[in-house]
This record gives structure tokens, sequence and C-alpha cells, in this order.
């Protein structure tokens, strides 16, 4: 899985190149308007380096945005399940806030809190939170009528079981839900990076803008590219492996 | 299979695309509609442009122009090239950067006489009168841009080291200066340093400018540019336009039209307070002609080579790309 990932973003990666390569050629532009293969390769190899680190230092923040939003989206789909008056109230609720573009006030949060660790983190935790939350609360709202059927009837049905069931029966649909927001995670550090964080690749392709240099946005991309597909395959494992463990015990 | 070969059809077709429309713009250049790309919103810093476009001295001269305005995201040179536009408004390190990559754009009049950025501070917290003032403080500077190669430059002819100040990435918010955290905060003085200057100033905290120019750094800012082509294919359409513009600067500076000028950046800066315009105006006109005899738009070669000194000793450069063959002074006269 984790190759084939790799392998299918090179392979995307490549074609998009090769179409700015194409156009480049065909009207005759400049390398500062598209950097030329020759370019491209010098900048990766001059920039590789920094750009890994920022890449790791813009992963880290992603990850543990991701784990926060995770924690949260749960914590309040578990509890917005329920077909309560608060449980149909906490749906609405995030069905509007999530209306919001965190984009705009995410220089609200760099006013107020800087531009440091913490904006990146509450920023790439605010984009990725609220799809999530709406996946979980879908996935548990919905009753698995025949097994919770079950043990309702013998008596033996508490929340916990409620929730271990409907997880269970969707963990392909959760595990997707899960890796998909990865992709929200680091690109809700990249965007707070751009607006106004200090560090990281978002801050990088910033400082590349200003630079009109195409070709370290274009290394930058790559690096993004590759660092997300590796993360993305890791979860998708992680994924897979809970589910096998689970089903083993089960068996059990 | 096939699939996979409508995909690669249509990857085809949209490069296709994609190309005959670039063409298409390019092609459009030869009529007398030219677009005039701006380096930064429409503000004091362009009001000779808004100027000329107003009282119409760009159709007096057979040519119809639309002025857009630029922005981080938005570069004159690139659209140049691609034919998005005739003219643009770039800086010097802009221009060097783009013909180090064989960018085929040339520099038809400068704007700034004076490079309008300079660093405000508090002169009841601070003083800054020789470079070695600077040890110490805290430097708000944008990374990647000319205000990190000119305050580099400054560092380094003062002998000191990253280490012995603190450079602090600034964007667009000015919070950290105003809470203290930076101490020196680089503004365009005609436009933000009016503002925040005068913000401090009627709070009773007294500002001092910091400007490169008295260290003997000379790094030039905006300068009209346009294509290598477009001076060969259509000398008219260049000369006109350079007239036409610079007579809006002349006009717009001159005393007498001072409210005519100052209307002219109001209907598309509607933030800034009349007085604030006003006096935004006043500081332009010390940096467009710095004295009565200074030329409009005239190219200070001086500037534009030891701006490519500078950007070479910081290897924005690789090698040396001799700016000044880039520079058509013919077309100011």
């Amino acid at each position: 899985m984790l190759p084939r990932r790799i392998f299918q973003f090179f392979l995307i990666y490549c074609l998009a190149v090769a179409m700015l390569a194409a156009i480049k050629y065909g009207l005759g532009l400049s390398d500062y308007v598209i950097p030329g293969p020759q370019l491209l390769w010098k900048t990766l190899q001059s920039e590789l380096g920094r750009y890994l680190k920022d890449a790791a230092d813009t992963m880290t923040v992603a990850v543990v945005g991701q784990l926060l939003s995770i924690l949260l989206a749960f914590a309040v789909g578990i509890f917005g399940r329920r077909t309560t008056w608060l449980g149909s109230f906490i749906k609405v609720a995030a069905y509007n806030v999530q209306a919001y573009p965190i984009v705009a006030i995410a220089p609200i949060i760099f006013i107020l809190l800087g531009d440091g660790f913490f904006s990146r983190l509450l920023i790439a935790a605010m984009i990725c939170y609220f799809p999530l939350l709406l996946s979980v609360l879908g996935i548990m709202s919905e009753p698995i009528g025949d097994i919770e059927h079950f043990y309702r009837q013998t008596g033996r049905m508490r929340w916990q079981l409620e929730v271990k069931i409907r997880a269970f029966e969707n963990m392909h649909k959760l595990t997707t839900v899960v890796a998909g927001s990865s992709t929200l995670a680091m690109a809700g550090t990249i965007v707070a990076e751009f607006i106004a964080a200090n560090a990281g690749i978002g801050y990088s392709i910033r400082v590349a803008l200003y630079q009109s240099d195409l070709a370290k946005i274009l290394v930058a991309l790559f690096i993004i590219g590759i660092t997300l597909s590796i993360y993305q395959g890791i979860l998708e494992l992680c994924g897979g492996l809970a589910k096998r463990g689970w089903v083993g015990r089960v068996a059990a | 299979m096939k699939h996979s070969t409508d995909t690669l059809l249509l990857a085809i077709a949209f490069v296709v695309w994609i190309v005959a429309g670039l063409w298409a713009q390019n092609a459009a250049a030869s009529d007398a509609a030219v677009t005039y790309r701006l380096k930064w919103l429409k503000n004091m810093s362009t009001v000779g442009d808004l100027f000329a476009l107003r009282q119409g001295y760009f159709r007096e001269r057979g040519l119809d122009v639309t002025i857009k305005p630029g922005g981080p995201e938005r570069d004159a040179i690139r659209e140049l090239e691609l034919g998005y536009a005739q003219f643009g408004v770039a800086s010097a390190d802009q221009v060097i950067r783009a013909l180090a990559k064989g960018a085929p754009v040339i520099v038809v009049a400068q704007l700034f006489q004076v490079n309008p950025l300079q660093w405000i501070y508090r002169r009841d917290r601070i003083s800054v009168e020789t470079l070695t003032d600077l040890k110490g403080k805290t430097l708000g500077v944008t990374f990647g841009k000319n205000d990190e190669i000119i305050m580099r430059t400054l560092l380094a002819r003062a002998q000191i080291s990253d280490a012995q100040v603190r450079l602090y990435s600034v964007r667009l918010d000015y919070t950290p200066f105003f809470k203290g955290v930076v101490d020196l905060w680089p503004v365009y003085i005609n436009t933000q340093g009016v503002e925040i200057g005068g913000r401090l100033a009627s709070s009773g905290e007294p500002v001092g400018y910091f400007n490169p120019d008295d260290h003997g750094v000379r790094f030039v800012a905006n300068s009209v540019v346009t294509s290598q082509d477009m001076a060969v294919r259509h000398p008219d359409i260049v000369r006109n336009f350079v007239q036409a513009l610079l007579k809006g600067w002349r006009q717009a500076l001159r005393i007498d039209n001072g409210s005519l000028a100052v209307e002219a950046v109001r209907q598309y800066d509607r933030d800034s307070a009349l007085h604030v315009l006003q006096e935004q105006l006043q500081a332009t006109r010390s940096i467009v002609q710095p004295t009565p005899r200074s030329v409009i738009g005239a190219i200070d070669h001086t500037a534009w080579q030891e701006t490519e000194n500078i950007m070479l000793q910081h290897r924005q450069i690789a090698k040396p790309v001799t700016v000044i063959k880039y520079l058509r002074a013919d077309m100011v006269r």
C-alpha cells in the first residue's frame, strides 16, 4: 500500500511537471516563469535538506493537530450520536460552525496567539476537526440494527458497547476518514504557515514566492506530497492492523 | 488501457488549450489596448499612474490602458512574458532575478528616485544614528524580500553578525511593532510610514526612521518594465505609454494639483483618511522627485549597478547579469 501510494504521487507529480515543461517549451518561456528540468534539479539538490527539515516541522504540527482533532471529534461524535435534544443540538452546531472558513479566522488567531507553534497547531486542528466531526457523527449516529437489537433484547447494551459495535462495523470508513483528514491537517498547517507563521514548509513556500522562485515552490510541493503519501500510507497500515487485531481478539 | 489513453489525450488537449490561450494573449499585445500591472495595491505609491488614467493622458496618446493592482502573489515580469500584461512595475531585485533566469525584460523608467523602504522605530525607546546602533536590537525583515537583503547588507557593512541582532519575520500585521516586540519595523515611508507614524505620534510616541540610503546602501525600488519583444515590435506604444505615465506623475506631484491627485487615489483607497492621503502625497513627492532638478522617471544607472552588486554579494544571483544593458533611459526623454 505504502509504495503504491508513493509511486502514484510520483507519477502525478511527474505528469504535472511534464505538463509545465510542455507549456514552457511550447511558448518559449524563460526559467523565471517556469523552471526547466536543469534548474529544478539544481534547486532540488540545494534545497532538499532544508525543505525536508521544514516538512518534518510541518508534519509534526499536522500530526499533533490531527490527533487532537480526532480525539475531540470522537468525543463530540460519541456524545452527539444520541437522539436526545443535546445530541441534535451538537449536530446542528457542528454543521453550522464548520461553515465558517477557518482561513478567515486564522489572522485573528495569529494576532492573539502570535506566530508560534500553538497558532499553527490550532489552525491545523480546526481545519481538520470539522470534516472529521461530521463523518464521525454520521457513522456514530447510524445504528447497526441486527447486532444492537440482540444486545438490547438481552439487556446487555451499554453506551461503550454501542460505540464499539458502530466503530468496528465502520472501521474501513473510519480509517479512510482519518487517513483523509491527514491531508486536511497538513493543508491546514501549511495554510497557517503561509499566512503568518515563521517556520515550516508553508513559510518556506511564502519566502520562495517573495523571491518569485517557482523552482523552489515545485521542490517544496514535491516534498510535501512525498511526506503526506508516507503518512497516509502509515495511517492506513495502522487502521488495517487495528482491525486485524480487533478481529483476532473477538475471534479468540 | 482505453482509460489511460483518454486521460493522456485529455492532458494533451489541456496543454494545447493553455498554450493556444497564452499565444492569443501575446498576439493581443499588438493592439493599443495595454494592461499595466502594478507592484502593489492602488495607493499613494501609484498616484501618478492613477492620475494619468483619470486625466486621460493615455487616451491622448491613443492608448487604452487598464491598470491592475499587484500584490505578493502578482509578478508583473512573469505576466509580461505570459502576455497577461504589457507593462508593469517591479523593484530592481525582481528585475535582476528575472534577468538571471533569462526573462526578456527591460526597464523603461524608474519611478522612485529614493527607495521608500525605511525602518520605523520609537525614538523614546531607542536611538539609531549609526549602523552599530543596530547591535542587540530586534529588527523586522520580510524574509525573502528586498528589505532582508538591504538589512543584511547594512549589518555586513557594520560587521554585525546574525548572533548580535534578532531578525524578526515581518508580515502585514503591525501588532509586534505596536506591542514593542520589534524595535525596527520596515515600512514604505510614503504610505505605511505616514499611517503608523501618525498613529504613534498622535498617542504621544515620537517616531524616527532609519534610512539605508543615509548609510550608503542604495537599492532601487519601483520601476516601470516591459518586455524586450514589446520594445522591438512596438516602440511607439512603449514610448507613448512612458510619456503619458510620466506626465501623470509630473502633474500629480504639482502642488496645485494636490486635491485632484488625492481624489485619484481616494477612489481606490477608501480606508485611508483624507488627511493621511494628503500627508502621503507630500511624502511621495520627496521620493519621486527628491530635488527640484530631479527628472521624474530618470533611471539611476549607478544605483542599479549597486543593487546588482549587493545581490551578487548576497548570492541572490549566481553570476552578474549586467543590468545596465537592460535599462532604456531613452524612453524617459
